[in-house]
């Protein structure tokens, strides 16, 4: 059996057991209290739950069980019948069975089944048969006479079992232990403040101590910090099997034919991104079909299968994971987009001549922007895209897209596979530490400042033909209109440091007084009163003690984009 | 009659309070609120906040923003910062991580809780009035007992109001 089974089969076993648990307990409120009509309710969920999930793993056994309990109490539910004393000695006896069909998946063993299960039903015929007349009657057996033999014979049989099975009586626990997000997130908290509480006293002890004095204790916290951040990886999986469902509503909505394929599902990622991105995922699945996939005549005609295809996929590369959402329909019409994009006043007509093909594309994630002409349930309300987005942005990832006409479209979203590290350049400022994550720096230029030029209130370089808008960072923090006044402070023959940033395509670099190092810190969010910083993501401690703001890339750009904004309008 | 007084004055209710200097003035602010004392860490500076939040510190591995209620309240005569902002007392809550900069050593006081008297600023409503509790009279002392939430909450109030100005404006 593969790894991955196995832990489904875990997950199933907890479930389970909880279920089984569950189905006890409420058992005996309901018998205290036979119109409690909320237990009966609950009784009636919990077994059509564990029904449908031990179908799913072909546990075809408990599946009946739980089949003929869910129709019992189905039957409460509805009124049809009346639930009696001595139905509950039945239906302990069948929760009894279902414990231990459930323990016997662990430590398989032959468990007798069919005698309680058919007891259940001939009781719940009897009940049902009976209603119409009173349900109120207290003894199903007096019923109709056929069945009431069968059903004491049965009893007989099942007292037998009863004897030899009082012995192994145990209680059953899981191997699994459920832990709320909320507890691993406060002992990552713990993780991150003790690999600090590392650095520092490394950093401290420098010179007094040799380097490998340390190396167990840095060993040790790393293993420990890497272990804790393993405890949050959930593979894909999870997230891509509830797209066969999806996939399958949005193509019948839509009247297309479209399988899904999944790829990479052993791929693993955190917890929390996994749910940040669900619903950008949910969305751009659905656009691929309502836009990206053709009707089936349409592909005929373009000598295409007649169904589509979508595929989920993902791929870790050291600390990223990329999930591609492919489909083979008929790709984006990017003239179509730049009309659209006219029509809608985003862009003027010269604009939108200039703008690389890529930029366009990148238009389809602005609020308000829907090629589609016909607004449809699933897409083409040009709400949705830029949420995206929004949801990308938050966590640190990038989405990017590629498209050929005729053969199809493909997203691919770049998300880093744990929250807690992030891998940063750390660099100087007035003598302020900062750090800029990984994933935005494009690279390190040092330019002489003749190469800077000033245009309209800003500076400029050309670095490879390219050119990049460069920005002094506390002009940005004290919103100065101008950093012409800040390159005046440097003498002309100067070396200056840039980092350069990519974002969405746009190159800005930042001018900096000394770069530091690369580091891998462990971000922590900035707190009320402080909170609500667009331009910081979060802070770290540094080893020295010091704190150290984390920038936060899409905020800044963000920002600059909405000051240029009101230039023009102003 | 006299001896029921008598009883309620031992049975009084006696509040410890931290006593600290703003300004020219002394303040307090309930113990429970305080968690500790510490000497002032470095102070890293954060944008797109008001000046009187002069940043964040790390005291023990939790991140604190550091108040200036001097600046905040508009006792400062002089310009020179930080100066002599020796002490920070740390705020105990949950929601709000927070510091506030203080010169001297503060100290701590009992006093009966009857002591703090009800307090109403003269003028119409004054906003600065809603974080100020209460007064202690102590022989010759005065002291202002305040409500360090309201301060803030005051100024996040603000800060929205901000917005929608300048919402309006553009």
């Amino acid at each position: 059996m593969s790894t991955k089974e196995e832990e489904y089969r875990d997950i199933f076993l907890t479930e389970a057991i909880e279920n089984y648990n569950e189905i006890n307990r409420l058992l005996t409120v309901l018998e205290k209290n036979a119109s409690d009509i909320k237990s009966v309710h609950a009784l009636f969920r919990i077994t059509h739950t564990l029904k449908g999930n031990a179908t799913g793993m072909g546990f075809e056994s408990i599946a009946e069980i739980a089949h003929i309990l869910e129709d019992l109490f189905g039957a409460v539910r509805e009124g049809r019948i009346a639930i009696t004393a001595d139905m509950f000695v039945s239906v302990y006896k069948a929760a009894d069975v279902l414990g231990e069909l459930i323990e016997a998946i662990r430590s398989p063993r032959d468990v007798k089944y069919r005698g309680i299960k058919t007891k259940l039903e001939v009781m719940l015929r009897t009940a049902l048969a009976q209603q119409p007349a009173d349900i109120a009657i207290h003894d199903p057996i007096q019923g109709s006479g056929q069945h009431t033999t069968i059903a004491s014979e049965l009893l007989d049989i099942l007292g037998e079992e009863e004897l030899d099975e009082e012995k192994d009586a145990k209680l059953s626990f899981s191997h699994l232990v459920q832990v709320p997000v909320q507890k691993l997130d406060n002992l990552l908290n713990l993780v991150g403040e003790l690999v600090i509480e590392r650095d520092r006293i490394i950093a401290s002890g420098l010179g007094r101590h040799s380097a490998n004095e340390y190396s167990r204790l840095n060993r040790i916290s790393s293993d420990l910090q890497y272990s804790v951040m393993d405890v949050r990886l959930v593979p894909v999986d999870f997230l891509f099997n509830k797209f066969h469902r999806i996939v399958r509503d949005a193509a019948s909505k839509e009247k297309k034919i479209v399988t899904l394929k999944l790829k990479g599902t052993e791929t693993e990622i955190d917890r929390n991104i996994l749910q940040v991105i669900s619903d950008s995922l949910i969305h751009l699945v659905r656009n691929a079909i309502g836009h990206g996939i053709e009707k089936p005549e349409t592909r005929k005609q373009y000598g295409k299968e007649e169904h589509g295809t979508v595929t989920l996929e993902a791929n870790s590369e050291s600390d990223i994971v990329i999930i591609a959402i492919r489909d083979d329909g008929g790709g984006i019409d990017i003239a179509r987009l730049r009309r659209k994009a006219v029509e809608k006043g985003i862009l003027s007509l010269q604009e939108a001549s200039q703008w690389s093909d890529h930029d366009i594309m990148m238009l389809i994630f602005e609020p308000g922007f829907s090629t589609m002409d016909e607004v449809t349930s699933l897409a083409g309300r040009g709400v949705g895209m830029d949420v995206v987005k929004k949801a990308l942005d938050s966590i640190g990832g990038t989405i990017h897209i590629e498209t050929k006409v005729g053969e199809g479209t493909t997203f691919f979203m770049r998300l880093p596979s744990s929250m807690a590290v992030k891998s940063t350049l750390l660099f100087e400022l007035n003598s302020e530490t900062f750090a800029i994550p990984l994933s935005y720096t494009e690279r390190v230029i040092s330019i002489y400042k003749s190469d800077i030029h000033t245009v309209a209130n800003g500076l400029i370089t050309v670095y490879q033909g390219k050119t990049i808008s460069l920005l002094y960072l506390h002009d940005l923090f004290r919103h100065e209109r101008s950093s012409m006044a800040t390159l005046e402070r440097f003498h002309p023959e100067a070396k200056l440091e840039i980092v350069v940033v990519a974002f969405n395509g746009r190159w800005v670099g930042f001018i900096v007084d000394k770069l530091l190092q690369q580091k891998e810190i462990i971000e922590k969010p900035l707190q009320k009163p402080v909170d609500g910083v667009s331009l910081i993501s979060g802070v770290t401690i540094l080893g020295n003690g010091n704190v150290c703001l984390v920038l936060s890339i899409p905020g800044i750009l963000n920002t600059i984009s909405h000051t240029q904004h009101n230039k023009i309008s102003l | 009659m006299k001896e029921e007084e008598k009883n309620r004055a031992n049975n009084v209710r006696n509040v410890q309070i931290v006593v600290f200097r703003l300004g020219d003035e002394e303040y307090g602010l309930n113990i429970d609120q305080i968690k500790e004392v510490v000497i002032t860490p470095s102070i890293t500076r954060v944008p797109q906040k008001p000046s009187f939040i002069k940043g964040v510190s790390n005291i023990r591995g939790n991140i604190i923003a550091m108040l200036d209620l001097e600046e905040k309240f508009g006792l400062r005569k002089t310009i020179d910062e930080h100066a002599g902002s020796n002490f920070t007392l740390v705020i105990d809550s949950f929601e709000y991580k927070m510091g506030v900069l203080v010169k001297e050593v503060p100290n701590t006081l009992s006093i009966a809780e009857s002591a703090i008297e009800e307090f109403t600023l003269a003028g119409e409503s004054n906003d600065e009035q809603s974080y100020i509790k209460g007064i202690v009279k102590l022989e010759k002392r005065l002291i202002i007992m305040i409500d360090i939430f309201k301060v803030l909450s005051q100024h996040e109030e603000q800060q929205v109001f901000k917005k929608q100005t300048v919402g309006v404006g553009v």
